[in-house]
């Protein structure tokens, strides 16, 4: 499950440099409003230096570094989030207008629920185990989110998004749709749950009831 | 001058000159009048559509409210969408070309001046077109990306989804008649002395501006054909093909167009800053070039947003997008080393300048976050991007807009505004701004996708929103302050003298508002020398002046 540290990491590198970026130039502003006030107190004119080849070389060589290792680190961080080990389990899922259907492939076992009530459709996987998560949809475009994963994928009608996920414990999350899909687009809510090994497979086998 | 170069630059052929009322605005083939048409038209509109989000805000305020029936929520969010971007940022930035642009390059008119009239003929056609489906029954309801299947006849039916495209595709095809028309006065009706690199910033910004519109909104026209074709035959909505090729045609559009909102307001904020600093804008030339560099990269990025479409070169377009960071920088630094160096006069125009700085700032630093693939899988489509991409449009773009507003409200009008009611309106934007949209960023991080009709209450969602629609409220107050001082300014006429900025383009060196073919024996052309004309001008006169005391006060040590 590498989307949870791949995204931890990058955006806390990320979102670092964008708020030194910020302080800087907010002190630089306050800088230059300084001198200002202080060229007027001083009788002084504004400057009448319109370039500086150097300086402008120097801040596009620096801003060149910087761009060099911001795509450095979002080649780095996509690239193991590319890999993909091999699976143990493969679940379809598909939505439409307005919800989720889950199919276990190799098990006659398909679960959904209602969306925008009390039943909400429940994903359930393994702890510990890759499962490829097969996104598709019947109708028009969705977007499967479970913002615990740190990802999304939309669901096209006619193409099939792949990725895999192993998660490390049980649990229950929330997931969304994330692509505008027609009116009750805000219902498409459902939950991903995670459960030992060995209730999976009961799971699989007394046709989609957890105990 | 010789004669035959007058000739060419002043035309004297006054068609329709005294020619005035209703009719002499709406047939006029001046480009000062067919630019406030724009411009005004899409102030209208900004009011218009910022009505449509102030009641988003309120049906969003708390869970589960019922202002808004969810499919008259869709409705109201396609047509703030569709409504913002297609009749009214890309109109202002291409409407301020329009009037300024000859002007500033000291022609005296704009090059087919019927074809930039029709222009704005088609867009408040397109206008009138996307108001008119949203006034329908069912409107139209996928959004202003119109993602196919969703715009099919069979997903949505009725004639809202139709008239979006048409409406959609006429304001389109106005602005490319717009930007072909500024394009063409920029290459052929240069008053002499006035060569590419002695044109001011502002006009700089347009020439790459029209250049995107050209090269991209095509794209959009090609991409809402095939909207025109799913809804003769919606089957074709089954198959990826035309699906994504939809996508790709419509950011192909899509990103291009967010910097065609952006370049023309980067202008504006370039020109107050060098105005209101008393000197030059600084790095002048780099950020020509980078001005070029960054509309060129501007064509290469349309790929991350669709970062999530598992479909899409992932690398590669977060390799394009990150190095537009370069460009951006290089913008940056011209507005901190012209400030840097600078008298500063804070008029309300260079308050709106320099808010735009760390404003748009956020908005362009988690646009590079967003550059990141593994950012964007979580953040896309959910509320962060929202935040993002308003504060460059509302807390960047259009601070850049007001700038220019400020600036240039005297010269078109020949009426100064009130520079007190401006700084009120000022500071309710900022914080306005500001309150509506940092909530964006912890709401999608929280996973609030877009498009929620409303949400339920148990989500985490309630306090954010309602904060954000009570900054919401503030926005539309700071509004209704500029429309007061509009109304002030023009019922009580303060005149506003030919340069009341000490000014450093040629746009001052005229009347205001400019006679009808910009500049006459009274506002002649100045010689141009360099980027910032009328600037150079002050200096020589100072210089002049200096070595004149200079030789008095030696002829009368000499005792003569």
């Amino acid at each position: 499950m590498p989307f949870r540290n791949q995204f931890a990491w990058l955006f806390g590198q990320n979102t670092t440099i964008a708020w030194v970026v910020f302080g800087l130039v907010c002190f630089t502003l306050l800088v230059a409003i300084a001198l200002s006030w202080w060229r007027r107190r001083r009788g002084r004119p504004a400057s009448d230096k319109a370039e500086s080849n150097r300086l402008e070389l120097g801040y596009v060589a620096a801003l060149t570094g910087m761009v060099v290792f911001l795509v450095i680190s979002s080649f780095a961080a996509n690239g193991k989030e590319s890999a993909d080990p091999p699976v143990t389990y493969r679940v379809q899922v598909t939505g439409y207008q307005w919800c989720w259907r889950f199919s276990y492939l190799g098990t006659p076992l398909a679960v959904s629920g209602q969306c925008g009530g009390a039943q909400l459709p429940v994903l359930v996987l393994p702890a510990g185990q890759p499962v490829e998560l097969q996104v598709t949809s019947s109708d028009v475009v969705h977007a499967f989110w479970v913002p615990y994963l740190r990802y999304k994928t939309y669901a096209y009608p006619g193409h099939v998004n792949k990725f895999t996920v192993t998660m490390p414990g049980t649990g229950k999350w929330i997931g969304r749709c994330a692509q505008l899909c027609g009116v009750y687009h805000y219902e498409m809510d459902f939950w991903l749950q995670v459960v030992s090994p060995a209730q999976f497979s009961q799971f699989l086998t007394n046709g989609g009831h957890l105990r | 001058m010789t004669a035959e170069v007058k000739a060419a630059v002043y035309p004297p052929p006054a068609e329709d000159e005294g020619r005035d009322g209703l009719l002499g605005w709406l047939l006029t083939i001046d480009h000062k009048r067919i630019g406030l048409l724009t411009i005004g038209t899409a102030l209208l509109l900004f009011f218009f559509n910022g009505a449509i989000a102030l009641t988003m805000r309120a049906q969003l305020a708390q869970p589960n409210q019922d202002i808004l029936s969810p499919q008259a929520y869709l409705q109201f969010m396609t047509m703030h969408g569709t409504g913002m971007i297609a009749t009214t940022i890309t109109p202002l930035a291409l409407g301020l070309g329009v009037y300024l642009v000859p002007l500033q390059i000291g022609a005296p008119r704009i090059a087919a001046p019927r074809t930039t009239l029709l222009g704005y003929w088609f867009y408040v056609a397109g206008a009138i077109m996307l108001i008119w489906g949203f006034l329908t029954p069912q409107g139209a309801q996928s959004g202003w990306w119109g993602y196919t299947p969703l715009s099919n006849s069979m997903y949505t039916p009725g004639p809202g989804q139709p008239l979006w495209v048409a409406g959609f595709f006429l304001a389109a095809t106005g602005m490319i008649l717009q930007g072909v028309t500024t394009l063409w006065t920029i290459f052929r009706l240069r008053a002499p002395g006035v060569t590419m690199m002695r044109m001011p910033v502002f006009t700089w910004a347009q020439l790459v501006t029209v250049l995107m519109v050209v090269a991209a909104f095509p794209a959009l026209l090609a991409a809402l054909l095939i909207i025109v074709i799913q809804r003769f035959d919606p089957g074709l909505g089954a198959s990826n093909a035309w699906n994504f090729a939809y996508q790709e045609l419509f950011w192909f559009y899509g990103h291009p167009v967010v910097y065609v909102m952006f370049f023309p307001f980067v202008g504006c904020v370039a020109e107050a800053l060098s105005t209101f600093s008393g000197r030059r804008f600084f790095g002048y030339q780099g950020t020509v070039l980078s001005l070029l560099v960054f509309a060129t990269g501007s064509m290469a990025v349309w790929g991350h947003h669709l970062f999530a479409s598992g479909q899409e070169v992932n690398d590669y377009f977060s390799l394009t997008s990150i190095m537009l960071t370069i460009p951006a920088g290089v913008e940056y630094f011209g507005f901190l080393g012209t400030i840097l160096g600078g008298r500063l006069r804070y008029t309300t125009s260079m308050l709106f300048a320099l808010a735009f700085i760390p404003q748009f700032l956020i908005g362009g630093l988690t646009g590079i976050l967003v550059a990141n693939p593994t950012i964007d899988y979580q953040v896309n489509n959910s509320y962060f991007i929202l935040g993002h991409f308003h504060y460059t449009l509302l807390a960047g773009s259009f601070f850049g807009f007001m700038a220019g507003f400020y600036l240039w409200f005297p010269k078109a009008t020949g009426v100064m505004l009130r520079e007190g009611l401006g700084k009120l309106h000022l500071v309710l934007l900022v914080i306005g701004t500001n309150t509506t949209f940092i909530p964006f960023f912890f709401l999608g991080m929280r996973g609030m996708p877009r498009w929620m009709a409303t949400y339920p209450s148990g989500a985490g969602f309630t306090t954010l929103s309602l904060i954000s629609s009570i900054g919401a409220g503030i926005i539309g107050l700071a509004m209704l302050v500029l429309l007061w001082n509009i109304y002030v300014s023009a019922r009580f006429k303060k005149l506003a003298p030919p340069d009341p900025w000490r000014g450093q383009t040629l746009e001052w060196a005229t009347s205001s508002p400019p006679p009808r073919f910009n500049f006459n024996l009274a506002y002649p052309v100045p010689k141009v020398r360099g980027y910032a004309p009328l600037f150079d001008l002050r200096e020589r006169a100072r210089g002049e002046q200096a070595r004149g005391e200079q030789v008095r006060a030696q002829q009368a040590a000499e005792g003569r």
